[in-house]
């Protein structure tokens, strides 16, 4: 899933000061699992917004929504009957969710309420951790399906560093070594051997270097 | 006089630009340097120009000093983060370079590596107040220096296709200056009318504008840049006046040096660029009368 954390409410509320009409629009899908940006973190923002402005002797109307997918246009469609009738859009959702409003309503102002972390997975409630790099060019089958470019603090591709210390990344000790962890993993699976494979210098096209990403699925594009 | 003096005096600069080879044989580079030396006030080394892998220009800098010859050096973001500009700009001044352009970069896609990964972790104007900050003797991450470096640091001005990107290109040219690009370098042009629009707009930046001589190489290179560069303004006039010529590469050299020679009382200076002529950049001053 992307993972997202809220912004602080001080930076929301700056952003937002000046409208009295606000349309806060939560996703059901990623932000909503990492408890970010689902319907009851929509009604815990609104709330919040609300006892500001009323602190201060201010007033703001907010509709609340959630979308099924705030990055699905299908769905974003949903805010057309709304959009008039508010100043400004705060968005719960992730970067892509929060562009895709936009680009659907071109006129009006979106405000992100999120800050997009990252690729990951639930490692425990409560527990998010990063899993992938979206480098465009999956390496997992060569690393006993864990992953050197998005979980070493590195990015090495053939062993860890020096900072590999008991299983653990110098950067922290809330860090796993994921060297330790693909070698483990090798030899659970009785495959040791393939640590000596060497791998390549990436081929980072793939990821950012050729700039922009898209798909194209020739079969589905209308 | 030193390029920095000679910035300040307003006296016409005369910079030519040189490409570090790819590999170690740098003998074509100094005797292409040899050639000119006492005829240009500068010269300028790209770093890996057009995404081309090749000899760093901190290198070709320093090979310039030991001509005798003054260098300016590229510093760009794609390819180093600000560890790495930093200390290669303290390793410039101790290396005896004085001064420094904060160019645009090619695009990973477009260069020679096109599987490496950008960097770009600051991005031009980030660059140019680093600069700034290097020379105050405090780094990035607010640390003081042991020995603060000095520059004379510019900008470029990325090619520009209608009036709207030039007002954009030229706002982003007066954030550097006022971070402290102490000149610009001007996109090629060869509309001298559409140019003097440009001069008259960048009047606003303050600073020293140093015009591109971009060396047409031949008709094929004119079409090329007429259709893909809409903001050099390359006329079929141009184009008809190569393809007309009993010498094109002569006739090539001539409009570089005409075009200088038309120029030398509209801008502070000009930066040649030969693209793998400079044997030639010696031909071009005569025809410009330098």
């Amino acid at each position: 899933m992307i993972t997202a954390e809220r912004k602080p409410l001080a930076e929301i509320i700056d952003s937002i000061d000046a409208y009295k009409r606000i349309l806060l629009v939560g996703c059901n899908e990623c932000v909503t699992v990492c408890a970010a940006g689902g319907r009851k973190e929509v009604a815990t923002l609104a709330s919040a917004l609300q006892m500001d402005f009323m602190k201060r002797g201010k007033h703001i109307d907010i509709r609340e929504m959630t979308l099924e997918r705030q990055c699905d246009p299908e769905y974003v469609e949903q805010l057309a009957p709304y959009i008039d009738q508010v100043d400004a859009v705060i968005s719960m959702a992730c970067g892509c969710g929060v562009q895709e409003v936009v680009r659907r309503f071109k006129a009006k102002r979106v405000y992100p309420a999120v800050n997009t972390k990252f690729m990951g997975a639930s490692e425990r409630p409560g527990v998010w951790a990063e899993r992938c790099h979206g480098c465009g060019n999956c390496l997992l089958g060569l690393t006993g399906g864990i992953c050197p470019i998005a979980r070493c603090s590195k990015s090495l591709m053939n062993g860890p560093c020096g900072g590999s210390s008991k299983g653990k990344c110098e950067v922290s000790s809330e860090i796993d070594c994921v060297w330790q962890l693909i070698w483990d993993r090798l030899k659970e699976l009785g495959i040791q051997d393939r640590y000596e494979d060497v791998i390549m210098a990436k081929d980072w096209s793939t990821e950012r270097g050729g700039g922009p990403r898209k798909i194209v699925r020739e079969d589905l594009a209308q | 006089m030193s390029f920095q003096k000679r910035l300040a005096s307003g006296e016409f600069l005369v910079l030519a630009e040189m490409n570090t080879p790819k590999g170690v044989d740098i003998s074509q580079l100094i005797t292409n340097a040899r050639r000119i030396k006492g005829r240009v006030d500068a010269v300028v080394v790209p770093d890996m120009d057009n995404g081309v892998m090749r000899m760093s220009a901190l290198a070709g800098g320093v090979l310039m000093q030991q001509q005798g010859i003054e260098s300016i050096i590229h510093v760009y973001c794609r390819d180093r983060n600000r560890m790495a500009l930093q200390g290669d700009i303290l390793a410039a001044h101790v290396l005896g370079i004085q001064n420094l352009v904060v160019a645009n970069s090619e695009q990973m896609a477009n260069g020679d590596h096109r599987d490496a990964k950008p960097v770009n972790d600051l991005d031009e104007l980030g660059l140019v107040q680093a600069i700034a900050s290097l020379q105050k003797g405090v780094d990035l991450a607010g640390f003081d220096l042991e020995g603060a470096p000095a520059f004379t640091a510019g900008c470029t001005i990325a090619p520009f296709a209608d009036a709207n990107q030039m007002a954009a290109e030229l706002a982003l040219a007066k954030k550097k200056v006022e971070a402290g690009a102490k000149f610009v370098i001007a996109p090629p042009i060869f509309d001298l009318a559409y140019f003097d629009e440009f001069l008259a707009a960048a009047k606003g930046l303050g600073v020293p504008v140093i015009a591109t001589i971009f060396l047409i190489k031949s008709v094929g290179i004119a079409r090329y840049m007429a259709l893909n560069e809409p903001g050099a303004r390359i006329g079929e006039e141009l184009i008809g006046r190569i393809r007309k010529a009993s010498d094109r590469e002569n006739e090539c050299l001539k409009i570089a040096g005409e075009t200088i020679a038309a120029l030398k009382k509209k801008v502070a200076g000009v930066k040649i660029e030969t693209h793998g002529w400079e044997h030639r950049l010696a031909s071009i001053l005569d025809y410009a009368g330098i």
